[in-house]
């Protein structure tokens, strides 16, 4: 007997029984549906997070102070020295820049309200690759003079002025100092939440405002190309070494733009993964459901059973017909949970501005799934059909 | 064409032990008519179901056409059901998803005649025993007699060697089991063996020989000279109807 004929017959067998058959198919379609969805979801997520920290830079990296044994915080602290001395002996080193963080009230002509003002100097928007909407950035002159000049993102310009563009030249307190704007970055992606109030302003505005001379938290770096990143952050720390004077290696540190791509990639990939598996239980649970009704069919159909046997049917012919009745079902199921989920993915990563990324593995892999799922949950019930006795099949009420 | 020799049946449950036949010897002859009588419990529906190679024997040897039955394997059994039997049952035992047509194509489907050859054969076999009117009809549209004809359509689909019938009249009315009894003889006369089991003695007048089974033991066989008609007596009731009118 052909293959297809008992394709056939399972089609038959489905479609006389339509609502039991589409209720269990429901299971495994949910299952699949579930399954793409996560996957899809996630890794165009991952993509596109990955695309937002590339647009950082990926030649991008920061040094910090670690642990300070001897507590002589003073003697290790970063200063613009320091810049200059990297930036003159490292020649793979693109640029580098101090930043020291501050967080403060900013006052405008209408409201109040608070921000993160870093301190830092005219190359910031190159290693960071900011972008300004309106203005510039401020530059090393400005800097060297510690002129009052600042920038301001969206965020802010927009709680103050309205609209970036209202606010160049206007003037906003700053521990009430009066600091001229002259520049407004363009607004993120909005991807890590809503953007909060920032200000960037010369580093050594930046001391006299919050009373700290040379409080310098971090380096920011970039490399000349991106296979120089490690072998450059290290540079840099041997000369902070040998600058001042530490002798334990663990006083500076770096981390550079790959390490943490890499490392959010892993976490990203973790998730999807382990979300994915909690959706694959509902396809198991759809395999139980496709099983049950097996069973219950395999019962009813025993009087067939015993005239097809009558007829001249093999135990193996009775067990194919079966089996391949789950297998069609379970594929079916299959088949339009895969097309349910790749168009809702799709709406969804529209919606989400995510990449889609329909990988063919996990289609594939949702299909060959169901297929497993249809085989393993029919073959008890298949069995049981061909294990029948004829002769009582044939008096089955 | 059968010959059965010291056959014996022992359903042994463990609690109860029933032999249901004993040491039975029996032949039939290629072209022969030949019904099985006897209560229930005699053991002609075990013997039956021996005879159809849907059940084994405990002991004694069973051939089919020179084929030794007794020393076959399962897959070999189910071909022999598909290539050498056509059963008639009183139940008819139609599958009632599909219609008569589909019906009488399921032991070519399993004997993996090509789709076209079947369909062509299924609808010759209805033709046969006047069906071919309903032949897309499924069974819960059709009489008792008319399903009971698409069953005899089916067990004579793959030309088997005999036929096999269980009580093909005990669910039908007289005029309808006549019906079915006048297409039985008239296939007897075309050549094909039948061997009929009932506990109707007037059922088991229309074969040519009868043997009686009781408890399990063939205790009677008796040729009939005259075997009645039933396409006479069908006849008859038709002009007594028309007489009455």
């Amino acid at each position: 007997m052909r293959l297809w004929e008992m394709i056939k017959m399972a089609l038959e067998s489905i479609w006389a029984n339509r609502l039991r058959s589409a209720l269990t198919m429901l299971g495994i379609i949910i299952g699949v549906m579930s399954v793409i969805l996560v996957v899809t979801i996630g890794q165009g997520g991952q993509v596109r997070i990955l695309n937002e920290m590339e647009s950082f830079g990926t030649n991008l990296f920061a040094v910090y102070i670690g642990s300070v044994d001897d507590g002589n915080y003073e003697k290790y602290r970063f200063t613009l020295e320091d810049c200059r001395a990297i930036r003159e002996s490292i020649d793979s080193i693109k640029a580098v820049v101090p930043i020291a963080y501050g967080y403060t009230a900013v006052e405008g002509p209408h409201k109040k309200e608070s921000a993160y003002v870093y301190g830092t100097d005219g190359d910031y928007d190159e290693v960071r690759n900011l972008k300004l909407a309106e203005g510039r950035f401020f530059n090393s002159i400005d800097n060297a003079v510690g002129r009052r000049v600042m920038v301001i993102n969206q965020r802010l310009a927009e709680d103050m002025f309205g609209s970036s563009r209202e606010a160049v030249g206007q003037k906003l307190k700053v521990r009430q100092m009066s600091v001229l704007i002259c520049g407004v970055t363009e607004a993120g992606s909005g991807m890590f939440g809503p953007e909060s109030p920032m200000v960037y302003m010369p580093i050594k505005l930046h001391f006299r405002l919050f009373n700290s001379e040379d409080n310098i938290n971090e380096l920011h770096g970039t490399a000349v190309s991106k296979d120089l990143v490690e072998d450059t952050a290290k540079k840099v720390i041997r000369v902070l070494e040998l600058r001042h004077q530490a002798k334990d290696s663990e006083v500076y540190q770096y981390v550079t733009m790959a390490q943490q791509m890499e490392a959010a990639d892993k976490v990203l990939a973790i998730i999807t993964m382990i979300i994915g598996a909690i959706a694959g239980i509902s396809l198991l649970v759809g395999g139980i459901g496709i099983m049950n009704i097996m069973m219950v069919s395999v019962t009813e159909r025993t009087r067939e059973i015993g005239i097809r046997m009558a007829m001249g049917a093999r135990r193996e012919d009775i067990m194919k017909q079966f089996l391949i009745e789950s297998v069609v079902l379970s594929l079916a199921g299959g088949s339009i949970g895969m097309i349910l989920g790749i168009s809702i993915s799709m709406i969804i990563c529209m919606a989400m501005k995510v990449p889609l990324v329909i990988s063919l593995g996990t289609v594939l892999l949702a299909v060959l799934f169901s297929i497993a799922v249809g085989v393993f949950f029919g073959l008890y019930p298949a069995n049981r059909a061909a294990k029948q006795d004829p002769i009582e099949a044939l008096r089955y009420e | 064409m059968i010959k059965v020799e010291q056959l014996s049946k022992t359903y042994d449950t463990g609690i109860v032990r029933v032999e249901a036949l004993i040491k039975v010897d029996l032949e039939v002859t290629k072209g022969e008519f030949m019904a099985i009588m006897g209560p229930s419990g005699s053991g002609k529906s075990t013997l039956m179901n021996i005879l159809g190679c849907l059940d084994r024997s405990t002991s004694g040897d069973y051939y089919l056409e020179g084929i030794p039955i007794s020393t076959l394997d399962e897959n070999e059994l189910a071909k022999i059901r598909n290539q050498k039997i056509g059963f008639v049952f009183q139940t008819f035992n139609l599958l009632p998803r599909v219609d008569a047509l589909r019906n009488v194509e399921v032991p070519m489907f399993y004997s993996g005649v090509h789709p076209g050859e079947r369909r062509k054969r299924a609808w010759e076999a209805l033709e046969k025993v006047g069906l071919a009117a309903h032949a897309r009809h499924r069974p819960n549209e059709l009489s008792g007699g008319q399903r009971q004809r698409v069953a005899i359509a089916r067990a004579l689909v793959n030309d088997p060697s005999i036929l096999l019938a269980d009580e093909p009249t005990g669910n039908l009315d007289t005029r309808s089991g006549l019906e079915i009894l006048s297409i039985i003889q008239d296939l007897n006369r075309q050549g094909a063996t039948i061997v009929l089991v009932t506990h109707e003695l007037e059922i088991s007048r229309h074969a040519q020989r009868v043997v009686h089974f009781r408890d399990g033991r063939l205790v009677k066989s008796e040729m009939i000279d005259t075997p009645m008609q039933a396409a006479e007596t069908l006849k008859a009731m038709k002009q007594q109807m028309e007489d009455t009118q």
